[in-house]
């Protein structure tokens, strides 16, 4: 059967992804993933075969933990892929299959990741798609809190919430909002001043050494100017001016209707 | 759980469009052959993607089912976002995915979207003629797919139009030769190729490879192949057809010959006919000096008379020449009979018998007309004088100015030039009489004498008779051309020259005329001019620019028109090969060479409802700042739209309502050309408000324009017809009417009633092929603006409505056949009566407007009309159209349907069909309801319901009973016209031949 194969196959990956041997694990996952296309039931076919809801309940899982995988290695368009590949599991079928209780963990990890990408509006039509009973669940309480905090502008309260994660993999996401924080306060330091000193940027900018802001302005910054012991913000270009009216075309249009006008019969 | 499962339905292409990101090629793979069959539904997610399928399908290391799967997908996506350009260059990156044959209103736009692009590529590389071929094979592919299908569905007709569009000879040719019915598809064919191929050269490409694949056929149908051949001018090709047919020992091949060439002299095309006459080879029994080897070349086109013995054909042996006598005696009859059909004299003396001996002409219609018009005013005796000819056009019948004589020597100048050519027009192809008929008023060789008033319009007569069938008098006109200096003599003999030898180009003749035109007169000029131009009809000889060059030297404004309008004929139907020339001329400084340029135009596109060519005149109607360009414009575009006269009424509707007159009568005048003779409803409401114009040029235009469309048809089939006529009579009769309008419906009452009420104005032949002269005459017509005597040209539109059927002998034998439809829709319309008479209750048609003075009036002539009450009252009493004729079937033996044919009293209800007898009056509109007879003794060669056709005799050994073969006498007096002029036959015509009419006496008319 495909589906012992597709079974042992899955096995021989769980036992590498808990000795977290994730080379192994990107390999098996790889064949793996192909294997599930001979399914016929699993999306976007949806066949009734007799071994639906077994085939369906492996593919679920197996790109479950692919999803997890993908946040340990750290590979965000991974992360996504997977996910977008996971979601049917969750909309087209669910109501076919016993809930998953890694559901709302991968989808707070989502989440996450989208407030992460500061995809805000994406972020809140995955919010929107969700129940009453799942904003409940902590994992996703969790990123709502964080992105309510993240408008405020309420920095402090989202670099602390790293340590309040709910799970393990949440931190990998924790760390990176932090570099999107940063981007953020950079962002708006910018159109707020046009200079300031190193001092005060290197605490405004969160950064813990000058070394580390000097570093983040020449990687991330270029436009800006370190100099006499402050960086220096170029002024937004001026808005271009608003464009000219073409006066010459339309009296030339004019003029010509009025000529058609007189000559109509 | 089954019905859920069944439920289940992805609500995203979110996962697979992820997994297009995979690096597994499976499962890209697997994605999209996924995504393809989900793209209807989720084409809007897709179309994010679309930049990572485009990658994959410019991947390389992709494989090539893969590579084409991404191609399809894209191309879908492109289409449901409109991007029609992106979704085809995709598509063809599809190859075989891309599946012609699939119902899906994708593969549909596609489809249409690709033949539009490979249509356009390949005519504008045909029309570039350099770098040709840079047509993406990959289209070509698709199109030719397309092709493929279409032939191997038998839908050969969406093929073959395909392929003329892509200009596709190759697929053209597999599909007519592929398909069930050759001989229904090439017709249709050439149908298509003449109305839609716009491109003069492509059609003549397409029409080549139409009589190759004709001649290819088992049995061949020479009638098709000569059409083409003729629209193709390869007279040597029609030649070889005829004399083939000739020679053969069937009858019924000579027979078919017979009919092609009567088909081919329909189209009137004089250059063309004498060619192939010319290149008939003599009988051998005539010709055994010269057999020669090498004598398949015929003889040389500008050899006029064919008698000299030049050659023949076969080169079998002079041995065989004896043994083949007897043929060659049917052969050399069978030739003279050919030859007389090519040169026009057979058909012009068969519709000559016919238009006499059938002539309905209401004298009391003139009668009235004459009495009305003040004496003093000449626009309106001449406008009589020349509607009297209109309506006897053809006839013979000149009784109207024998009764008149005195009034008639009324006429002085110009008048008695106009009135003694209308002469020509009345016996127009009276081709044997025609000099002599003319001799009294013929310039005499020196001893002047005559008037040089009627001794012009006497050489203009004799054009008009001889018109497009000059040959005989051609030298004649010469001489008087070169042994005058009277310009008026010289007006009337270029004038007669030009038509006698309409579209020869005789560079001797043009010779003579320049000369003429080199006097710098302008009387003579004008018409050197126009002459020129009739010369040389359709040839695009370079001896336009000389016209022009000095048109733009002289002085006289007369002179520039007649040259503006010759050059305008010489680009007769050359269509994008006179865009030069007529760019040259509107873009003239002279508002008259302008003028002359909207000519041009509409001769050069003369019907062939070329977009541009409309588009241009539209322009020049609505922007020039000279009125005649203004007029001459838009009545321009009624010659382009005659093919399609439906149209025209709505392109000018908008223009007959200008505030310009001009513009009115110029719409007016468009729809009277394009639409005559089709009784068109929506042209005759949009000309009636112009009949009550305020300004009385306009009116008098659209009076003749709507007797143009209203010419044989009777108020039974449009009641507006018997309204019209009744306005026509009330304007003439009303005094305090203006002259141009008076004129105007004098002109119309003639032009309804022309040639006896048997003649219809055709500008197409029944082939769909434009008539040369017809359409030439309407356009000098249109000038009688400037000059009233071109009026008479009108007379060269007119063709005789008439079935007649002709048998081995050119005899026209007894033939019944079936008119499906109720007699009164087409019969002749009432004669007008005077009050008094009893069928003035019935017919209230021409009385009622008259006053009580006018009756007192009429009375007083009932004497003088003795001749026309007489024909007119038998008429009246009959419903039949031809009571006389129609009655005589019934005493033979024969079909059951006769039983109840004859007509009994007046009181039964009409009868749903008739019975004609050959020949027969079968007007336009009848000729859907004609049927034959299926156990008639006679088959018709071909099912043509009019015209001259030839039939088959099934019981050749019965002896035939013929008509219209002897002289007009015995024909039972069907006019009252025509008893009159026959009693008044001079014993003096010894010349007379026993099938020709007598030619009446000579009168004078200069007192």
């Amino acid at each position: 059967m495909d589906l012992k194969e597709v079974s042992q196959q899955f096995e021989r990956f769980k036992a590498a992804f808990v000795k977290n041997d994730f080379d192994t694990c990107a390999n098996l996952l790889s064949q793996l993933k192909v294997l599930l296309t001979k399914f016929r039931s699993l999306p976007p076919l949806f066949e009734n075969t007799p071994n639906a809801v077994n085939e369906l309940l492996l593919a679920r899982e197996i790109y479950e933990h692919a999803v997890v995988l993908s946040v340990k290695i750290e590979d965000q368009d991974a992360f996504e892929r997977d996910f977008f590949q996971l979601k049917p599991y969750y909309t087209d079928v669910g109501s076919r299959l016993p809930p998953s209780k890694q559901e709302y963990l991968i989808l707070g990890l989502n989440l996450l990741r989208l407030l992460v990408q500061n995809r805000i509006a994406e972020f809140h039509t995955e919010l929107e798609l969700l129940s009453a009973t799942a904003l409940e669940n902590p994992c996703i309480k969790h990123a709502v809190e964080l992105e309510q905090s993240f408008m405020e502008g309420a920095y402090n309260r989202v670099l602390t919430a790293r340590q309040t994660a709910p799970h393990e993999t949440y931190v990998y996401f924790m760390d990176l909002l932090a570099k999107t924080v940063r981007d953020e306060i950079a962002g708006c330091s910018e159109k707020a001043y046009d200079y300031l000193s190193i001092n005060d940027a290197r605490q405004m900018l969160l950064f813990s050494s000058d070394q580390e802001l000097l570093e983040y302005v020449k990687e991330e910054h270029p436009e800006w100017e370190v100099k006499n012991g402050s960086v220096i913000f170029q002024k937004a270009k001026e808005s271009t001016p608003c464009k000219e009216i073409p006066s010459l075309q339309l009296i030339n249009q004019t003029l010509s209707y009025a000529r058609e006008l007189e000559r109509i019969v | 759980m089954a019905a859920a499962a069944a439920a289940t339905m992805v609500s995203s292409a979110g996962g697979l469009l992820a997994m297009l990101n995979e690096s597994h090629p499976q499962l890209k793979y697997h994605a999209l052959s996924n995504l393809i069959s989900f793209v209807d539904q989720f084409w809007p997610e897709i179309s994010t993607s679309v930049p990572i399928i485009e990658s994959l399908y410019e991947d390389e290391e992709f494989g090539q089912h893969q590579r084409q799967l991404a191609a399809s997908l894209v191309s879908k996506v492109f289409y449901y976002l409109g991007e029609l350009n992106d979704s085809l260059s995709y598509a063809l990156g599809a190859g075989p995915l891309f599946d012609v044959s699939e119902d899906s209103d994708y593969v549909h736009t596609l489809l249409s979207k690709a033949i539009d692009e490979y249509v356009s590529l390949r005519s504008k590389a045909a029309e570039s003629s350099d770098e040709a071929a840079k047509v993406d094979p990959r289209l070509e592919a698709i199109v030719e797919r397309m092709l493929d299908k279409c032939i191997v569905d038998g839908k050969y007709q969406q093929a073959m139009g395909i392929a003329i569009e892509c200009r596709r000879l190759d697929k053209l040719e597999e599909a007519i030769t592929r398909s069930d019915n050759v001989h229904f598809t090439l017709a249709y064919c050439i149908n298509a190729s003449n109305s839609f191929v716009y491109r003069r050269e492509y059609r003549q490409e397409v029409l080549r490879l139409l009589v190759k694949v004709y001649e290819k056929l088992p049995s061949p149908d020479y009638l098709s192949i000569c059409q083409c051949l003729m629209f193709l001018f390869e007279p040597e090709g029609v030649a070889n057809i005829l004399e083939k047919l000739l020679r053969s020992e069937n009858n019924e091949d000579a027979l078919l010959a017979f009919q092609i060439a009567f088909d081919l002299v329909e189209n009137e095309h004089q250059a063309f006919l004498l060619n192939v006459r010319d290149r008939l080879s003599a009988p051998k029994s005539l010709t055994l000096e010269s057999v020669q080897p090498s004598s398949s070349d015929p003889p040389a086109a500008h050899n006029e008379n064919s008698t000299a013995p030049e050659d023949v054909q076969m080169t079998d042996g002079s041995s065989a020449v004896h043994d083949a006598d007897p043929k060659e005696a049917m052969y050399a009859e069978r030739l003279t009979k050919i030859k007389g059909i090519l040169s026009g004299e057979t058909s012009i003396q068969l519709t000559l018998q016919f238009l006499f001996s059938y002539n309905k002409s209401d004298l009391l219609i003139l009668k009235t007309i004459k009495q009305s018009v003040e004496m003093r005013n000449s626009v309106c005796h001449s406008a009589t004088i020349y509607a009297n000819a209109i309506m006897h056009a053809g006839t013979t019948v000149d009784t109207f100015l024998r009764d008149n004589l005195d009034w008639l020597s009324r006429a002085t100048n110009w008048a008695k030039f106009s009135a003694t050519a209308g002469l020509g027009v009345i016996h127009r192809g009276h081709l044997q009489q025609g000099r002599s008929l003319m001799a009294p008023y013929l310039p005499q060789g020196g001893a002047g004498g005559g008037s040089p008033y009627s001794e012009g319009g006497a050489l203009y007569a004799l054009g008009l008779i001889h018109a497009n069938h000059g040959e005989g008098i051609k030298q004649f006109l010469r001489d008087s051309l070169r042994g005058t200096n009277v310009e008026v003599i010289q007006h009337g003999a270029c004038l007669g020259l030009g038509l006698a030898a309409l579209g020869t180009a005789d560079d001797e003749i043009y010779d003579d005329i320049k000369s003429v035109l080199y006097t710098d007169s302008a009387v003579a000029g004008e018409a050197a001019g126009i002459s020129m131009g009739l010369l040389m009809v359709g040839t695009a000889s370079e001896k336009a620019s000389e016209m022009l060059a000095y048109a733009h030297e002289t002085q006289h404004e007369k002179i520039i028109r007649g040259l503006a309008l010759g050059i305008a004929l010489t680009v007769y139907g050359m269509e994008e090969e006179a865009d030069t020339l007529i760019e040259q001329m509107t873009r003239d400084q002279d508002p008259i060479l302008r003028y002359g340029g909207m000519y041009a135009l509409a001769l050069a596109y003369a019907g062939t409802a070329n977009n541009k060519a409309i588009r241009q005149l539209l322009h020049f109607a609505v922007s020039d700042v000279s009125d005649d360009v203004r007029r001459t414009a838009v009545l321009a575009l009624g010659f382009i739209l005659y093919s399609e006269p439906e149209q025209t009424p709505r392109i000018v509707s908008l223009l007959s309502e200008s505030y310009n007159p001009h513009v009115r009568y110029g719409a007016a005048l468009a729809v009277g050309i394009s639409c005559a003779g089709t009784g068109l409803g929506e042209a005759i409401s949009l000309l009636e408000p112009l009949t009550l114009d305020v300004v009385d040029f306009v009116r008098q235009g659209a009076l003749i324009a709507m007797a143009m469309v209203m010419i044989q048809i009777n108020e039974a089939s449009d009641s507006r017809v018997g309204k019209f006529r009744r306005q026509l009579e009330k304007i003439i009769l009303d005094k305090h009417e203006d002259a141009m309008s008076k004129m105007g419906a004098i002109l119309a009452s003639g032009i309804v009633d022309a040639g006896g009420r048997n003649v219809t104005i055709r500008l197409l032949s029944k082939t769909k092929h434009d008539k040369v002269t017809a359409v030439v005459g309407l356009a000098v017509f249109s000038q009688f603006w400037y000059w009233y005597p071109l009026i008479y040209f009108v007379s060269l539109s007119f063709s005789p409505t008439a079935f007649i059927g002709l048998n081995y002998d050119l005899k026209v034998p007894k033939f019944e056949f079936l008119s499906h439809a109720k007699p009164s829709l087409f019969e002749y319309p009432k004669p007008t009566t005077v009050p008094t008479t009893t069928s003035a209750v019935k017919l209230p048609t021409a009385v009622l407007s008259t006053s009580a003075k006018a009756k007192a009036r009429a009375k007083k002539e009932a004497e003088q009309k003795a001749n026309a009450e007489k024909s007119t009252g038998v008429e009246s009493s009959s419903s039949a159209v031809n009571s006389g004729k129609g009655k005589l079937p019934s005493d033979k033996d024969g079909e059951a349907m006769q039983v109840d044919s004859p007509p009994e009293k007046k009181s039964e209800p009409e009868p749903s069909f008739e019975i004609l007898t050959n020949p027969a009056r079968v007007v336009p509109a009848q000729e859907k309801f004609i049927k034959f007879l299926r156990d008639s003794r006679y088959l018709p060669m071909k099912s043509a319901r009019s015209g001259f056709v030839l039939l088959r005799d099934l019981r050749p050994n019965e002896p035939e009973v013929l008509t219209l073969t002897d002289s007009p006498t015995s024909t039972a007096s069907p006019a009252g016209g025509s008893a009159a002029a026959a009693g008044q036959q001079s014993s003096s015509s010894a010349m007379a031949v026993d099938d020709e009419p007598q030619p009446p006496q000579a009168f004078e008319i200069t007192s």
